[in-house]
């Protein structure tokens, strides 16, 4: 049964008889409420952003026509409201576009038309206060070769008022918005100009829609009736690339009631092969060694289908006796087709991860002569050091290990990124040792089941006059331990 | 029902032609024979960026003027409206129709401005007793104009409808209306385009459509460029690629008709299938169009390009004494690029060698402008674009194909060599 809400006016377009001055409200004479033939929402979930399309089907005749729009207690954008002629658009043209004063939430277009009869409008504005987000569900199988992966969009009804029978589109994408939607509808359109900031928590409050209620079938060929008939297949949503972005599209409609959330399955995919690592990088992931499942959004995945949008990733594991372990959750950002999932699962307990300094010691150390531009080198042996010098330059040698030990029950892949800022020399003889940037090193180790790894390098780093870059050079050198 | 013309001016002006034998009196005192010409036409000149010209045409009855101490007083007053008095003109067109009034002679001798009132008196000679056809434009304050596109790509992105609405905000407290026909009003023109014939109602806001283009060619672009644009993901030093359409205001791309005010622009895109009901016009994004001049280009940025991945890392930094403190530094930024889309694109890279400069440790912003070269190692294809480059801004243009069948994108690595000569 349909909720009646005596609180608010409807959304209403009134379709005015010919008269003179049919711009003004004052001068209406008769109005006719034309029935609404369907809505569809577009929402988009980087902004608070809906985009409304409504169809209409209007009675011209033949001259000067008053259509007159109008809302109350609803976050309309009035600058972006639009219409749009779907029939007879050679014989209706629109004059104006009039906004009253005295009447914030309401426009009025005049339409000159050149024959009697009917035709299909389209109009489309801007709301806000409803949203929709992703979420995925990862569950691995016990020996983490391959996961199910399930991704959601959950579509929630903020508005104050509830959706029966509208067709939704879901935008994935970051647009560029200049003025925030929910900003534009609390003012009247003379001061879309002069705009003042609404606090977010207000937006959200009390926005009622009544022009999402639907008394009439959707048009959407087939799919109403079947719905109507308790359709016991769960809806596939279809997912098409449009520009920057990706729509996914809800078939069919959809009834929200205010304050509630629906969710429904956009992807399926079983048996997804993925890799674990364990990643040391501080400026990513802090400094820890965290465990990351690792996969690709592609076909050969048996996913690629779509980008995967911004969301939730919950991740769970097969516990091999019938049950689930709740492994991480973590916030996502878009992924593209073909580009690659790195879920962080956060410290494993059963990899230990040191940094064990193992010996230091100074070198190199020149002197200058008070009051004199003389340098010399401490420890080349075949110098008188002067008494009253002071130390200009050294190098420092610290030599390091990199302790992993791993309790698993599997071998592992160790990726470890260090910086060090200054002049270094990394000095090491670990296989596949690389400059991630010019002040990182990057090396990766694996660490068979039940054993540990020592990677061992040193850091030569000169200081004072001896420093004379800020990057690191690797040098390939074995490192003894006396 | 016609009104009463009377009720035309319940917040404006007054236009009266009196006799002269009335002058002269004090200004407080001032009896006045009225008859009040109707307004024959009112023009609304919107071209001015920030000044609204308002020109009426009355036919004004005048009195034979036999010596010039008596002659014709037009008295013109306004309240609660914010005419600037200074701008106020009035000229004579000409007899107005009619057998009587031909050959008939106006001429304006003095204007008077009475004290404490808004209203000036001109003083008005005329040959003959007859009518005249005058028109009086002044500078009106709080009528304004802003404008606004709504632009409607096709879906393959290569050209696009541009449609240009001019809107009037009427907060003069004047209202303009024909007083023979209650659909016309004041003719209105924003210095281009359309001509509009509409009633303006007080406080009102009204919104025309100016201009129509059609098949307006369409520049897409992708453009990196961490000084302006920063990081998506700094910690994975993944850089922001803003997508702009680029729209050329010519003749040749379907524009040229004037320049393009400032105004926001909003860009949808239409469905594969026009026909397609449940696939209709999407919006892309909005942004600012700035005031773009003849041949000029406006550039409208509609959101990101998740799709295109760009990884942005220094991978060198050296540095070479020249003498004391006086150094060189050679710099080599990487870039790991992949597109995920499924066309091929390009990528423009842009560096801001200053923002590059202050990236380099221990040196920092010096407040010096930067003097750079190019070394040869760089392998960005092209090499640098030298017409949209400047002393400290460098452009390149990146070819990258698509994607293959299986989503797998090209991973391509690439690097500028810079050499930053004479810092210190």
């Amino acid at each position: 049964m349909k909720r009646q809400s005596a609180a608010f006016l409807m959304t209403a377009l009134l379709l005015v008889a010919a008269a003179p001055r049919l711009a003004t409200a004052r001068n209406v004479d008769l109005s006719t409420v034309p029935r609404r033939d369907t809505v569809q929402l577009t929402i988009y979930n980087s902004e608070d952003l809906t985009l409304v399309r409504e169809m209409r089907t209007l009675t011209f005749k033949k001259g000067l026509n008053g259509l007159q729009f109008s809302w109350a207690n609803t976050l309309i954008d009035p600058s972006s409201v639009e219409i749009r002629f779907l029939s007879h658009a050679d014989t209706l043209d629109l004059l104006d576009t009039t906004y009253p004063h005295d009447k914030p939430q309401m426009l009025s277009w005049n339409v000159v038309s050149e024959f009697d009869g009917d035709a299909v409008v389209e109009i489309t504005y801007f709301t806000s206060g409803i949203t929709w987000s992703a979420d995925y569900l990862l569950t691995s199988d016990a020996d983490e070769k391959t996961l199910s992966f399930e991704g959601f969009v959950r579509v929630t009804n903020n508005s104050g008022e509830d959706y029966e029978q509208a067709q939704v589109r879901l935008v994935v994408g970051t647009i560029n918005l200049v003025e925030k939607i929910a900003q534009l509808a609390r003012i009247r359109m003379d001061q879309v100009a002069q705009l003042e900031s609404s606090k977010r928590e207000e937006l959200r409050r009390s926005v009622a829609r009544d022009a999402m209620r639907m008394p009439q079938p959707s048009m959407s060929p087939g799919v109403t009736g079947s719905f109507a008939m308790a359709a016991p297949e769960e809806k596939k949503i279809i997912k098409e690339g449009l520009s920057e972005y990706f729509i996914f599209r809800i078939p069919g409609t959809e009834t929200i009631p205010n304050g509630w959330s629906k969710r429904l399955r956009a992807i399926d995919a079983k048996q997804v092969p993925f890799k674990v690592q364990y990643r040391y990088r501080p400026a990513q992931y802090g400094d820890q060694l965290v465990r990351m499942y690792l996969f690709t959004n592609d076909v050969p995945s048996r996913l690629g289908s779509a980008p995967l949008p911004d969301g939730v990733i919950r991740v769970f594991r097969l516990n091999g006796r019938d049950g689930l372990s709740y492994l991480a959750q973590q916030d996502t950002k878009y992924i593209p087709i073909g580009d690659k999932v790195e879920v962080n699962l956060g410290p494993d307990p059963e990899v230990i991860f040191e940094l064990i300094k193992l010996r230091a010691y100074r070198d190199n150390i020149w002197m200058q002569v008070h009051g004199a531009n003389v340098f010399r080198r401490v420890d080349d042996g075949a110098v008188d050091i002067e008494v009253n010098s002071s130390v200009t330059g050294w190098d420092d040698h610290e030599v390091f290990t990199q302790r992993i030990r791993n309790y698993t029950a599997k071998p592992i892949e160790v990726e470890v990124r260090r910086s060090f800022s200054g002049h270094v020399d990394f000095r090491s003889s670990l296989p596949g040792v690389k400059l991630f940037d010019f002040q990182t090193v990057e090396f990766t180790t694996p660490v068979a089941a039940g054993k540990k790894a020592d990677c061992l390098f040193e850091i030569l780093r000169h200081q004072g006059r001896n420093s004379k870059q800020n990057n690191i050079t690797l040098v390939n050198a074995e490192i003894f331990i006396p | 029902m016609r009104k009463h013309p009377l009720s035309l001016f319940s917040a404006g002006f007054a236009l009266i032609a009196t006799a002269g034998l009335l002058w002269p009196v004090a200004a407080s005192a001032r009896i006045k024979l009225i008859t009040l010409p109707l307004r024959e036409r009112v023009e609304i000149q919107l071209d001015h960026p920030n000044a609204t010209l308002v020109e009426e045409e009355r036919v004004v009855p005048l009195v034979k003027t036999i010596r010039a101490e008596e002659p014709n007083q037009v008295d013109f007053s306004w309240a609660n409206t914010a005419i600037d008095p200074e701008t106020i003109v009035f000229r004579v067109i000409g007899p107005a129709e009619g057998g009587r009034n031909a050959g008939m002679d106006v001429k304006v001798l003095s204007v008077s401005y009475p004290p404490n009132e808004q209203a000036l008196v001109w003083q008005v000679a005329a040959s003959q007793s007859g009518a005249a056809r005058v028109r009086i434009s002044y500078i009106l304050g709080n009528l304004s104009k802003s404008f606004n596109y709504r632009a409607v790509a096709a879906n393959d992105e290569q050209t696009l409808m541009l449609s240009q609405y001019m809107r009037l905000q009427n907060f003069a407290n004047e209202e303009f209306l024909s007083n023979f026909d209650a659909d016309k009003g004041a003719n209105l023109w924003a210095g281009w385009g359309r001509k509009f014939t509409r009633p303006v109602g007080i406080n009102e806001t009204k919104e025309m459509l100016v201009e129509k283009f059609a098949r307006v060619p369409v520049r897409k672009t992708y453009t990196c460029n961490p000084a302006e644009f920063d990081y998506l993901d700094r910690p994975q030093n993944k850089l922001r690629v803003p997508m702009h359409y680029v729209l050329k205001n010519d003749k040749a791309n379907n524009l040229g008709a004037g320049p393009l005010p400032f105004g926001k622009v909003r860009i949808f895109i239409e469905p594969k299938d026009p026909k397609d009901l449940a696939m209709s016009a999407t919006f892309l994004g909005e942004d600012w169009g700035r005031f773009t001049p003849l041949d000029d280009e406006m550039k409208l940025y509609l959101g990101v390009a998740q799709d295109i991945v760009v990884t942005r890392t220094i991978d060198k930094s050296d540095r070479r004494r020249v003498a004391g403190n006086l150094y060189d530094h050679e710099v080599v930024i990487k870039y790991e690029i992949e597109n995920f889309k499924d066309k091929p694109v390009v990528l423009d890279i842009q560096e801001n060698l200053r923002y590059v400069r202050r990236e380099i440790p221990n040196v920092g912003d010096t407040g010096r402008d930067v003097q750079w070269k190019i070394l040869p190692a760089t392998d960005l294809e092209g090499g640098v674009d030298k017409e949209k480059s400047t002393f400290e801004d460098v452009l390149f243009h990146i070819p990258l194909p698509a994607r293959d069948t299986s989503g797998k994108a090209e991973k391509r690595v690439r690097k500028l060599h810079i050499l930053f000569h004479n810092e210190w």
